[in-house]
């Protein structure tokens, strides 16, 4: 189907003293019909790049890309390539072309000169396929994320392609998002024939792959079934990428000599081999002891009482973001807020800073009350970090940028030298990229200078709404490291929204859990996750770790079901194996 | 939330307004736009009046819709209608000192209102009526035998739809930006007028730096699904001429005949 023979692309040097970078570095490789291929690599380790030269939207400077048959650079063949081998791209907003899902639908067919009447049964048959018939007449920007990439995937089977390509495809998605394309995709692959590759870093992902490849610098630097790739943890790491948390456990249990076999995938097969060197036993129920329960006799740094914001009152747009909703935030804890897309999370931060001002209710930021008057002063208290921070930096070098808040607080030079020092320390940059141009530099540098720019005023508080997305495994981490570093030397008191269950688990002190504007549950990470049902009730997960052993304990066996992290995970095995843990549940906790 | 406006202010429906080509009904707005300009004694105010009424009632849309699109003309009809009111000379009515209100004064500026508000009312019953694509595509059509002249007809329409399409997308994106920059410091409401502009480069570098990316993206996914200009080119919505135009059209000249037929009569009783 697509085979690439000794492939090599660059891309060509935009200045003097820019090198040419080589993107693609001798790549010989095969994909059969009907496969389903998942390409892994950390950001900018050329799996993108790989994804283009399929199509012909690049052309490679060196070796041949042959689509069925056709080699991509010889130019007449190139919309026959394209028709056979359709490509879903990263930004869902960024490739719907018309005004209406009905319009998008069209366009590919439309371009490829299809009659009207056949353009409209394929396109009412596409809908139909990805369940988005009754949104014909939306206009795109009402969609979620999820249903925008299925209008995408929607438009290209609208062409009836052999093939389709998704680049991070669902990295810009969150988890309900991201699995509504997975579920669509694979049903493709199984029910259509459809080839599919799909390019991606979370490692979730690659598990229902028939093969997986694993790129860095160019290269395909691994390949297989999803076992035999997962099993080579260090060897992933080292690639800037993860294994699954199920994986990564029974990997750390194998270490130890607990249990044998292959390489775990699925929550499922771990709780398999699992129940093979764990013995039924009764087991009194565990009593969550947390020491970050203390902090709640702490000093409220944050006080919101009974907050309510109304959008557009008064017309018909009237939509109630947040309803009577009344916490504290303790002085020095990470918190996390959890909710799904709309539940009123942002709406929440917004307020802390006062970009937004309460409907009704009342908040409280370390003493100050919104009013218009102590804006500049809360500002600085609070530092708020939006999604994608980098799309905001603006100036020529990143030393200007980092400084542009600090500009306006009066400070001397010296001062400000001082500051940008200790924040780079923090976050892991060098001193060398100050006077650079900001947008020379890395998707991860960009990433974190622009944090740099609120870290530098010293917040008290600071709030970051998913630092994390569309960062590779590697990057996630050390953010987490950095920020729960800056909790503890600094004391700030941290707010994260993530859709990542499993750094929240890791990482917070309490959880702040938000459906449609109210306030679920307010509880440290082990009392929020031992509510499964009602988490889920709310299209809200647990951490992977959590409901193993849940499982495990609800077939009848005695563990902690309270486990949120990887470590405790291992502890908690090696405990009861070692035949210690029988009396004493919950030690570890 | 700014994301919510939906744009174009198409309100969907079956009248007859609605089923037109939208070409016929790009031709028939200019004309009755022209004749809201030609139009002068109180009679045929009255007879225009009456006709965009009709038109109203037939296209089903409420009627406080399609006075929304006044609302921001507000201030400068009030403007325009005051400055008619002290400017025009006449016959006098009130004197105070050196200002003076005249009749024909008074007269001018309710005209002038008026002609303004049925300005207002004609254009957005085209737009309320027509959904940005089928207009785009209209304006496509009329414009394709400009194409022989080396017009490009088609790409023109293209950018007009993804300028409709990305409007919304950008004014999200310019409401981020600037939350994200006032939470960085960026005061933009206060400080003189230079202060004030310069405080929005913080915003508008990272606006074109994202539409640009956003430009490249669009382009590359439209080529990935294969476009390639116009040419070969067919589309799902074919826009025809239909016997319903035809009728409407008859109807607007007899329309036309009546409004400046009435003009003879008058002139010559």
């Amino acid at each position: 189907m697509i085979e690439f023979r000794d492939v090599y692309f660059e891309y060509g040097s935009q200045s003097v003293d820019q090198p040419v970078t080589q993107a693609i570095n001798g790549v010989t490789e095969r994909i059969c019909e009907g496969e389903f291929v998942v390409v892994l690599g950390r950001n900018g380790s050329g799996k993108s790049t790989m994804a283009r030269l399929m199509n012909a939207l690049l052309l490679p400077t060196g070796g041949t890309v042959w689509v069925e048959g056709m080699n991509t650079s010889e130019g007449e063949m190139i919309w026959e390539i394209r028709k056979t081998l359709g490509m879903v791209f990263q930004n869902p907003d960024n490739q719907i072309v018309a005004t209406t899902v009905e319009e998008d639908l069209a366009f590919g067919p439309e371009n490829l000169g299809v009659e009207p009447l056949e353009i409209r049964k394929r396109i009412d048959e596409a809908a139909r396929y990805v369940g988005m018939e009754e949104h014909m007449g939306h206009s795109p920007h009402m969609l979620s994320g999820g249903q925008k990439q299925r209008v995408a995937i929607a438009g290209i089977l609208a062409m009836e392609p052999k093939c389709i390509v998704l680049d991070e495809s669902t990295s810009m998605l969150d988890p309900r998002g991201r699995k509504e394309v997975l579920d669509l995709v694979r049903t493709l692959n199984r029910d259509r024939k459809i080839t599919i590759i799909l390019i991606t870093h979370h490692m979730e992902e690659a598990v229902f792959a028939d093969r997986v490849m694993v790129m860095d610098s160019g290269r395909i630097i691994m390949k297989g079934t999803p076992g035999e790739i997962f099993s080579r943890v260090d060897q992933l790491k080292e690639a800037g990428l993860s294994v699954p948390h199920v994986t990564q456990l029974m990997h750390e249990l194998k270490f130890r000599g607990i249990v044998r076999g292959g390489t775990t995938l699925t929550l499922e097969e771990a709780e398999e081999s699992l129940k093979g060197v764990l013995v039924k036993a009764e087991r009194k129920a565990d009593v969550i002891q947390d020491s970050a329960v203390t902090r709640e006799s702490g000093e409220a740094i944050v006080r919101i009482r009974e907050l309510t914001h109304i959008y557009m009152p008064g017309t018909t747009f009237e939509r109630k973001a947040l309803d009577g909703v009344s916490m504290d935030i303790m002085k020095g804890e990470i918190m996390g807020i959890i909710g799904h897309t709309g539940s009123g999370k942002s709406t929440l931060v917004q307020h802390l800073n006062g970009l937004l001002k309460p409907t009704s209710g009342s908040i409280e930021v370390d003493g100050l009350e919104y009013s218009s008057k102590i804006l500049k002063e809360l500002r600085q208290k609070v530092g708020l970090i939006f999604q994608y921070p980098e799309h905001q930096l603006f100036e020529e070098t990143v030393y200007k940028d980092i400084i542009f808040g600090l500009t306006k607080m009066e400070l001397p030079e010296e001062e400000i030298r001082k500051r940008v020092k200790r924040v780079l320390e923090i976050l892991g940059l060098s001193e060398e990229l100050l006077e650079k141009s900001p947008f020379e530099l890395s998707g991860g540098q960009k990433r974190r200078v622009a944090i740099a720019g609120v870290l530098v005023m010293e917040p008290e508080i600071l709030v970051l709404d998913e630092p994390t997305a569309g960062l590779d495994p590697q990057g996630s981490e050390e953010v987490f490291s950095f920020l729960t570093e800056l909790n503890r030397s600094n004391g700030t008191t941290i707010l994260i929204i993530s859709h990542n269950m499993d750094y929240i688990a890791a990482y917070c002190d309490r959880i702040a859990v938000l459906n449609n504007g109210s306030l679920e549950m307010l509880d440290t990470p082990r009392r929020v996750f031992s509510h499964e049902e009602r988490l889920h009730k709310l299209g809200l997960d647990i951490p992977e770790i959590t409901r193993l052993f849940r499982n495990l304990k609800g077939s009848g066996y005695p563990v902690n079901d309270h486990v949120l992290t990887i470590s405790e995970a291992v502890e908690e095995i090696s405990g009861i194996v070692s035949g210690q843990g029988w009396d004493k549940g919950g030690m570890i906790l | 939330m700014i994301g919510n406006i939906t744009l174009g202010q198409y309100i969907p429906g079956e009248s007859i307004l609605h089923k037109m080509d939208p070409r016929s009904k790009i031709i028939w707005t200019v004309l009755l736009m022209v004749a809201v300009f030609v139009i002068n004694t109180w009679q045929e105010y009255v007879i225009m009046g009456a006709f965009i009424a009709l038109l109203l009632v037939i296209s089903d849309i409420p009627v406080k819709q399609s006075l929304k699109g006044i609302k921001p003309l507000v201030l400068i009809l009030a403007i325009t209608a005051i400055l008619n009111i002290f400017f025009v000379k006449g016959t006098p009515l009130v004197k105070l000192g050196p200002v003076m209100i005249t009749y024909e004064g008074i007269i001018s500026a309710v005209m002038l209102f008026f002609r303004l508000v049925m300005l207002v009312v004609a254009a957005s019953l085209m737009t309320l009526t027509t959904t940005p694509m089928a207009m785009t595509d209209g304006i496509e059509r009329m414009m394709k035998p400009l194409e022989r002249v080396g017009v490009p007809a088609h790409e023109i329409a293209m950018m007009m739809s993804i300028a409709l399409r990305f409007i919304p997308t950008l004014m999200e994106e310019t409401e981020r930006i600037m939350k994200a920059q006032a939470s960085r410091g960026a005061d933009f409401d206060t400080g003189s007028l230079f202060k004030r502009v310069k405080s929005f480069i913080p915003v508008l570098v990272p606006l074109f730096v994202s539409a640009f990316k956003r430009a490249d993206e669009l382009a590359e996914a439209m080529e990935a699904r294969c476009y390639r200009g116009g040419r070969g080119r067919t589309r799902l919505k074919q826009i025809h001429f239909t016997i319903l135009d035809l009728k409407a059209s008859l109807a607007g000249i007899l329309f036309l005949m009546i409004l400046f037929g009435s003009r003879f009569l008058t002139n010559a009783g």
